[in-house]
């Protein structure tokens, strides 16, 4: 195993009740890759990273980060790692200062550092005028930046991102992209799991598509169009997942919503 | 950050709290968090105040008032100087039995939260960081509650019975509380090992209202333990009451006050601080495989639950005419399945309701035979169903999805009256009509089919009740409001409009003896509902949601 290495996947299965979510999960993931993580609905994406992330209990296989076998110390490679749940859940009823700095704690920083750099951050995503207020009154897209703040103030390692651009406008979609390229070229390693391929397309150095929790597809976006025939990373994404019908489920659905 | 005098007083225990393998910074930022939320209110859906910071306070300390009042009871046992087994068991009993009925229906949600895990388990702190944190939350909530019911009868020993009284007063309850904690939490703990899915969630709703049973029956068993004769009250040791917990509190305070020094109530006192601290010191180790296993509760993946659809249609169609009165019923039964912090403050009140009107019959039939029970008229004890009502009535306006109540603004729904109208009957025929045939059916066993008459005004004068609950509350519409950890703020109201039902079996009690009684009753029971259940639900919309 080679120094690069940072986050290593070895036989991962994991089982909710009966059901099997993921199959036999291997990944080796590098320094400075921004992983493209897609995969349908319910193919297991989101588990995978609550795995890693230590919420979901239960599987099999082993997982490596750092190095570190995260079902040996719970909790020390944590402090590696920066993470944008997918839904949108925090402690709303604190300010933004509050919750930032909490969480820094947390990850081991001082509140004067932590209370400096979220300042400094939300002043860069223009929303330092609502650094005193709660949460809970803030729009969808300023909730969403507190969260990418939080999950860098520690400066991470890796990152794990789950739709880290929802509810962003144009602008501060071009911010986080820029940063999160920033961060790839200092080495960090990033997650990213969307389901917006045009963007996914575009960011990540190396796709991996997920389906019925098995690995189905590994490589750059050239090395994906090479072996399969799409022009683009939905086109291929449809033919790898066996999706070809869209015209007549969607010609169906509108003509049952005429029926009243 | 707000910091709080309580954390002050725990950074004294800190070594104490480190030697249990806990981060103890992590934990006091978590507390310290968890305590400033407390304190403040979640906005509801309809609130458009955008105000940022109002000011931070907590409602739960307003409401320790009803405690204190409720405390006074205590002061005449503390007063006393006869038998110190007999009046320190009852005081005792009444602090357990309020505590542990606090703590298993306002703070089992607490316990078993598991929103902790998903933002701070995925920060560098270990399980039984989380797990202690969250017990010691809970820890200051119930010694507030406790401070609040025994500081009168804490400040009146003082001076009745001299310090030496006071500071083991002082210590018991500390140990006693302990015990409750631990010994409610280790139940929760062997659930969880061994159910998991729906049906863990069932079997703790289950454990809710059979734990809130047993705590009424051994509340009134303790007063057994006595045999009072020619006023002098005896205690003769028994091998059962080795299991009564507010026996062994007491026994220290027969030693010291009467000097009664005996094997016996030298064991008891082994038992009042070995026990405790067992089951406490047991807890704190298993503290972080409890926090693991409540991960259970989130896993939803094998549960296909079947509903019965008919019944619930049955019910809509014949309890509903309005056919948005209908949509709303069974809106409200689908909502109320789902619901886990409700069924979790509201089961352990059915308990109560369940049990409470037997206690009163079993304490009685010590004294007399069954048979003069039978032909008495002790079935007035069935208001006592009634009881749960106000509660019920005001939870219909919580759940965890609340910012899904969006959809009452955005759908073209005219009049709140349905919404009002089919929810409160689907709650009373799924919570409160089960129960109240179960004990109609006990009670006609007991007494005879002569009540049955009686029984119906009984219903009519409950439902009369619950619009009276419904209309004297400051109204929400249902599932539209976040659950607050600490929110206690209406247990002042409930205990005053509970009145009103005594006021109304009052009215049967007396007017039933007269010629024609139960006539003029049913019939006047069925016109006051039958407007009461039109001018309660007439609500303008405007008003609901400026509220």
């Amino acid at each position: 195993m080679g120094n690069d290495v940072t986050v290593e996947i070895k036989n991962l299965c994991m089982k909710y009740g009966t059901k099997e979510v993921l199959k036999d999960i291997n990944l080796e993931v590098y320094k400075g890759e921004i992983i493209g993580y897609i995969g349908t609905n319910g193919a297991g994406k989101s588990t995978t990273i609550k795995i890693i992330l230590g919420i979901v209990e239960g599987f099999t296989g082993e997982i490596k980060i750092l190095g570190q076998d995260i079902s040996k110390d719970k909790i020390e490679y944590k402090r590696k790692i920066g993470y944008v749940p997918e839904v949108a859940e925090l402690f709303d009823s604190l300010t933004a200062r509050e919750y930032l700095t909490f969480i820094a704690e947390l990850y081991g920083m001082s509140y004067e550092k932590a209370n400096i750099k979220a300042e400094k951050l939300m002043h860069l995503f223009g929303i330092k005028k609502f650094y005193d207020s709660r949460i809970n009154t803030y729009s969808k897209g300023m909730k969403q930046k507190v969260l990418i703040i939080s999950s860098l103030l520690h400066d991470p390692d890796i990152l794990f991102l789950d739709e880290p651009l929802s509810g962003l406008d144009a602008n501060s979609v071009m911010i986080v992209k820029e940063i999160l390229f920033l961060l790839s070229k200092q080495g960090k390693t990033i997650f990213y799991s969307s389901h917006i391929m045009d963007v996914v397309e575009k960011i990540s150095n190396r796709i991996v598509l997920l389906n019925n929790g098995h690995v189905v597809a590994d490589g750059s976006f050239e090395q994906l169009k090479e072996t399969s025939k799409g022009g683009s990373l939905e086109q291929i994404f449809n033919q790898i997942t066996g999706f070809n019908e869209f015209e007549a489920i969607a010609e169906e659905f509108v003509s049952i919503v005429k029926e009243v | 950050m707000k910091d709080f005098k309580i954390l002050r007083l725990l950074d004294k225990l800190m070594p104490l709290i480190e030697k249990t393998g806990v981060d103890y910074w992590s934990m006091r930022k978590i507390l310290q968090v968890k305590l400033l939320m407390d304190g403040r209110r979640v906005p509801t859906v309809f609130s458009n105040n955008k105000k940022s910071n109002d000011t931070d306070d907590n409602k739960f300390l307003k409401s320790l008032g009803v405690y204190i009042l409720m405390g006074l009871v205590l002061i005449p046992f503390v007063i006393m100087k006869s038998n110190y087994m007999y009046q320190m068991s009852i005081v005792f009993s009444i602090v357990m039995f309020f505590i542990t009925t606090s703590l298993i229906s306002d703070f089992s949600a607490v316990l078993l939260d598991v929103g902790y895990k998903n933002i701070i388990g995925t920060k560098p702190v270990g399980s039984r960081t989380i797990g202690m944190a969250k017990v010691i939350h809970l820890t200051i909530y119930l010694f507030n509650i406790t401070i609040s019911l025994i500081g009168p009868a804490l400040l009146v020993s003082l001076f009745t019975q001299g310090a030496i009284f006071f500071l083991v007063f002082l210590v018991t309850i500390v140990l006693l509380e302990l015990f409750i904690i631990a010994l409610t939490a280790l139940l929760y703990f062997l659930i969880l090992r061994f159910f998991d899915g729906e049906k863990l969630k069932d079997i703790i709703n289950y454990i809710q209202i059979i734990l809130t049973m047993v705590i009424s029956i051994g509340y009134q068993l303790v007063g057994r333990v006595f045999s009072i004769a020619d006023l002098k009250i005896n205690f003769i040791p028994k091998w059962w009451h080795y299991f009564i917990a507010p026996i062994w509190f007491s026994a220290p305070f027969q030693m010291i006050k009467n000097s009664e020094i005996s094997d016996i109530y030298i064991t008891f006192t082994i038992l009042a601080i070995v026990i405790p601290i067992t089951a406490f010191a047991f807890y704190i180790k298993f503290i972080n495989h409890f926090e693991d296993s409540l991960q259970k509760l989130n896993n939803n993946h094998s549960n296909t639950n079947k509903v019965n659809r008919s019944s619930v249609d049955f019910f809509a169609k014949l309890l509903c005419r309005d056919s948005e009165e209908r949509l709303f019923y069974r809106f409200a039964s689908n909502m109320m399945r789902n619901v886990r912090q409700f069924k979790l403050k509201i089961y352990p009140l059915l308990g109560l309701s369940i049990i409470l009107p037997f206690v009163f019959i079993f304490q009685i039939l010590g004294n007399s035979t069954i048979h003069d029970i039978s032909s008495g008229k002790m079935y007035f004890l069935i208001y006592f169903c009634g009881m749960m009502l106000p509660t019920l009535i005001w939870m219909i306006r919580y759940s965890e999805k609340y910012k899904g109540a969006w959809i009452y603004k955005s759908l073209p729904i005219r009049n709140v009256a349905p919404i009002f109208k089919g929810t409160i009957k689907a709650f009373l025929t799924k919570l409160f009509l089960p129960i109240f045939i179960l004990e109609s059916i006990i009670f006609t066993i007991i007494f005879g089919t002569r009540i049955l008459p009686e029984l119906l005004i009984v219903l009519l004068n409950i439902l009369i009740f619950t619009m009276i609950c419904f209309m004297t509350m400051k109204k929400s519409l249902p599932f539209s409001e976040a659950f607050e950890s600490a929110q206690q703020d209406n247990s002042l109201f409930n205990l005053l409009i509970t009145l009103v039902l005594a006021l109304l079996a009052a009215i049967h009690f007396g007017l039933a003896n007269l010629n024609y009684g139960v006539y003029i009753l049913l019939v006047l029971g069925s016109i006051v509902n039958l407007f009461l259940w039109k001018a309660a639900f007439n609500i303008s919309s405007e008003k609901l949601i400026r509220n």
